[in-house]
């Protein structure tokens, strides 16, 4: 049993344990002249952190907002896929949903710069009489990247809770009279709970470290914490600063995504089993 | 090719070529005709000969990469192309957006450069952490110090010995779309105001340190190299209040410019001279309240994997024939009189590339100080993350 | 409902569209297109960078894979019957590796292990025999492999776990009882049960690492992966050969994918003639 376990717990404390414990240390610490670490102990880069407080407060606004729109425009996407769909093609239309995701994730991003870039979609609005449009490098051009990237990862895990369901428990509810929404709402939606909790934390989790994204449909100006630890680490040379920043991004997912898991559970509608 | 080639290989035998070639124990060109991939590669390099490496004129054995760390639209992809064709040397470029990131990497080490292009003011900082080389300048035979201006190739030099080579000199201004911007802002104090005016939305600053906290520096009339703490909170105080008005913080600007998107962005002469060519409309200001003179050069990390290669290409690319060729692709003015003499007279008395003495009077090369000051880099990271 | 369907997937094939289009562009800029050309294409396969990278990600993909569905599954089945504080433990740190953001774990990898090379650098160096280039440590395959097997390591001790809790587990103790070694209680009745689980794993840790660019990005020293070259060839001016280069990898896995297809089917009917 023991030996079964010992590679996974090696791989923990050298991979792990031991980097989280680095920057841990490093976070106390003081920058040296020329960059990098430089010792000390100090509770400085800690009481700096309001300085990255507009990071904090993009991520934490983008993140759940991003979070949520990709749950409403894959939501009717699952729906359409695993109720309304010919079991023909929805083999085939699945496929096309994750196809995306085989082409690097820049590549596809960077295609979105000139798709909102003053020749792309602003010239289009432009023949059509809307004039002084203004897409990329805002906080629209980030949220649209993001929904992109991510859309794949919510529509699975919804349309794998909707297939589940059973579909005499549709017709039922519309037997005995239920309209179509009221059977949604009563029915449908509390069902799919599972799924939506799973989809909505796989995005929530890779958004809040997210880079690529404002980094190229921001253009600078719509900074992630991911952003702000990338510019401390590789411009700044600030490694106790980008460690205590690092280090607070980590309590922050731990508290976040807790609460999240106990409200989940809690309401026994559930973060998937399968996934904790 | 080998007499293998015509056969077909086993996947056994395959691995056993791929793991032998991973050892190099034998040469890329021995594996890809062995393992037959050498064919595949052949019929579609076919399409365009030019492709294909030759070695002709190495006389040792370069090994065959070469990877060159250097900025955006930098260097003439003809001349690349020239010296892989000649000694079977292929390049890799990696373009890099500053300094201070060029630095970064270099400290965490395990970069796997061989030749970059570091800037005047960087090179005591990075012989201070030992992260160049010493040039052995006899394996550089083109360099020719004497025509050189001591003015641009003297912080080559440090504590008497040779660091780098010179690559070339410029300016950093700003570039306006003269068809938006009709107020003619002539120095960085315009070009604040035009930020928040009739370029509002439409502004680029570099993302890093020295020329955008030293253009907010001239606009206040400070030294464009200030450290001091005073001064750089001033300074803070005129780029955070120009940040909603900015349509980016990059110092990738070309694309911006060019899209229309941007109507005016901190630039460097070289580029401007680039974007000036293809769009009249793009002015290049040299401002009158001061700015950045600076010197690019060609270093070797100490920790250059493929050194024989480095060396080769740095002598290449000091050739006057390859400078004044580079110099055309990119618009940067070279140091070396020699190439200069090559170039043709609309490049060699072009006024963005060579400004008049006086309007070069308040210009400053930027200090080494800048590169290292914690506060200047906690500032430029704030206003980023503002 | 189905005009919905349409216009999602338009907006996820748009850009892909553009893409493949621009990887056939004549020009050098990718944003102007002037004229067609498969040039890119020849200029992307004998361009040694790119191979090298394509390759590099493969390998390291690969191995990736192979370590995490080895460890995770041989995590997975001892915790199944595990109880204690170790155990609270070890699903705490399970829990954490997968919800730690890839930024974090790649500059904690970095600092970390370029902390340590620091250490043992010198010391390698005194303790080698005079005479002798002494070995050193850096960032390369090894840190890349780490660093991304942490993550996907995890990832398929949940998803075997949850297969495993789904199994029927009077097999095995029917099988114990009938005095079957442990191995061949393993081999005949757990394996074949849980076998989809780890599948799915390995193709999961696969994608994942072979596409992962941040992790990458900070870990893999002069080793660079195919996203980490791709990120370096669009700072310097997006050219089609970068589209080239896309197009390609998506029309391969597009084709493996038809491939595995095939042969699920083919499978399939075998089975159903036996």
């Amino acid at each position: 049993m023991a030996a079964l376990l010992a590679p996974t717990t090696l791989w923990f404390l050298v991979m792990l344990i031991m980097p989280l414990i680095v920057i841990l240390i490093f976070s106390f610490g003081e920058r040296a002249a020329v960059g990098g670490y430089g010792g000390g102990f100090t509770f400085e880069q800690y009481a700096n952190l309001p300085a990255r407080l507009k990071a904090f407060q993009n991520t934490l606004t983008y993140a759940p907002l991003g979070t949520l729109l990709s749950l409403l425009v894959a939501y009717p996407l699952a729906y359409f896929l695993a109720l309304k769909v010919d079991r023909r093609f929805k083999l085939v239309l699945l496929v096309l949903v994750i196809v995306p995701f085989w082409t690097s994730l820049l590549i596809r991003t960077y295609a979105w710069i000139y798709i909102l870039g003053g020749r792309g979609i602003p010239t289009i609005l432009e023949w059509i009489g809307i004039e002084g449009v203004r897409l990329i490098n805002t906080p629209t051009a980030v949220l649209i990247g993001i929904v992109y990237g991510y859309l794949p990862l919510m529509v699975f895990p919804v349309y794998v809770s909707l297939e589940k369901l059973d579909k005499s428990l549709l017709e039922a509810s519309n037997d005995l009279g239920g309209n179509s929404f009221k059977t949604f709402l009563q029915i449908t939606l509390p069902l799919s709970m599972p799924g939506i909790a799973t989809g909505c934390m796989l995005v929530f989790i890779l958004l809040m470290g997210e880079f690529l994204i404002p980094a190229f449909l921001g253009g600078g100006k719509v900074f992630f914490i991911g952003n702000a630890m990338v510019d401390l680490f590789l411009q700044s040379r600030n490694w106790p600063f980008g460690s205590a920043v690092a280090a607070t991004l980590v309590v922050i997912m731990l508290i976040t995504v807790s609460i999240y898991m106990r409200l989940a559970m809690r309401n026994k509608t559930g973060a998937d089993q399968s996934l904790m | 090719m080998s007499k293998n080639s015509d056969k077909q290989i086993t996947s056994k035998q395959f691995m056993r070529q791929l793991w032998r070639y991973k050892r190099g124990s034998i040469s890329r060109r021995e594996f890809l005709g062995v393992t037959g991939l050498g064919m595949a590669t052949a019929v579609m390099g076919a399409a365009i000969p030019s492709l294909l490496p030759q070695k002709s004129w190495a006389s040792t054995d370069l090994g065959d990469r070469l990877v060159f760390s250097t900025w955006p639209n930098y260097w003439n992809q003809a001349n690349l192309d020239e010296f892989t064709a000649n000694t079977g040397v292929n390049i890799q470029v990696n373009a890099f957006g500053s300094n201070e990131e060029m630095l970064a990497k270099l400290q965490a080490g395990g970069t796997g450069w061989d030749v970059f292009v570091p800037t005047n003011y960087t090179i005591s900082n990075y012989v201070e952490l030992g992260l160049i080389q010493e040039l052995d300048l006899s394996r550089i035979p083109n360099y020719d110090a004497s025509a050189n201006n001591p003015k641009f190739a003297g912080p080559a030099t440090v504590n008497g010995k040779v660091y780098c080579v010179p690559k070339n000199w410029g300016t950093t201004g700003f570039i306006i779309n003269s068809n938006k911007i009709t107020s003619g802002p002539k120095s960085w104090k315009d070009f604040f105001e035009v930020t928040k005016g009739e370029g509002s939305g439409h502004t680029i600053v570099h993302d890093y340190q020295l020329t955008t906290i030293g253009a907010a520096l001239c606009a206040l009339g400070y030294s464009f190299n200030s450290i001091d703490p005073n001064e750089l909170a001033e300074a803070e105080a005129v780029l955070i209040e120009s940040k909603p008005h900015l349509f980016a913080i990059t110092s990738d600007y070309q694309p911006g410019m060019r899209s229309g998107d941007a109507w005016m962005s901190i630039c460097w002469n070289g580029d401007a001279t680039q974007l000036h060519n293809d769009l009249p409309e793009m002015q290049y200001v040299i401002a009158s309240d001061g700015g950045e003179i600076w010197t690019d050069f060609y270093a070797i990390p100490a920790e250059a994997p493929h050194l024989d290669a480095a060396y080769a290409f740095l002598n290449y690319m000091q050739d006057p024939a390859v400078q004044a060729r580079d110099a055309e692709a990119h618009g940067y003015a070279p140091t070396d009189a020699r190439a200069i003499a090559l170039q043709p007279a609309s490049l060699a008395t072009d006024p963005i590339l060579h400004p008049a003495e006086e309007l070069m009077n308040g210009l400053e090369f930027g200090a080494a100080q800048t590169l290292t000051d914690p506060n200047r880099a906690e500032l430029i990271a704030r206003f980023k993350s503002a | 409902m189905r005009i919905y369907a349409t216009v999602v997937y338009l907006f996820l094939y748009v850009p892909i569209g553009l893409i493949v289009l621009f990887s056939f562009n004549a020009g050098r800029h990718a944003s102007e297109l002037r004229g067609l050309s498969i040039q890119w294409y020849g200029k992307a396969l004998s361009n040694p960078f790119a191979g090298d990278a394509f390759f590099t990600s493969l390998e390291i993909a690969f191995i990736v894979a192979i370590l995490s569905s080895l460890m995770g599954t041989a995590a997975a089945l001892a915790l199944q019957s595990m109880k204690g504080p170790l155990r609270v433990i070890l699903d705490g740190l399970i829990y954490i590796s997968i919800m730690i953001p890839g930024i974090v774990i790649g500059i904690a990898t970095l600092v970390a292990l370029v902390t340590v090379f620091d250490f043992f650098n010198p010391l390698l160096a005194t303790l080698w025999p005079e005479g002798y280039t002494p070995p050193k440590l850096h960032m390369g395959y090894a840190s890349v492999i780490a660093a991304h097997t942490l993550f996907t390591m995890s990832l398929v001790i949940i998803i075997v776990r949850a297969r495993i809790a789904g199994m029927d587990r009077a097999l095995i103790e029917a099988s114990m009882d009938l005095y079957a070694s442990p191995w061949r209680t393993f081999y005949q009745v757990t394996l074949p049960q849980i076998y989809p689980a780890i599948l799915a794993g390995f193709l999961l840790s696969f994608t994942f690492s072979f596409d992962d660019f941040i992790i990458s990005f900070f870990v893999a020293g002069p080793n660079t992966t195919l996203p980490v070259y791709i990120f370096a060839s669009i700072r310097r001016g997006i050219t089609p050969e970068v589209n080239a280069i896309g197009t390609m990898v998506l029309a391969g896995s597009l084709s493996l994918l038809i491939v595995a297809q095939f042969f699920m089917r083919d499978g399939r009917r075998r089975a159903k003639v036996n």
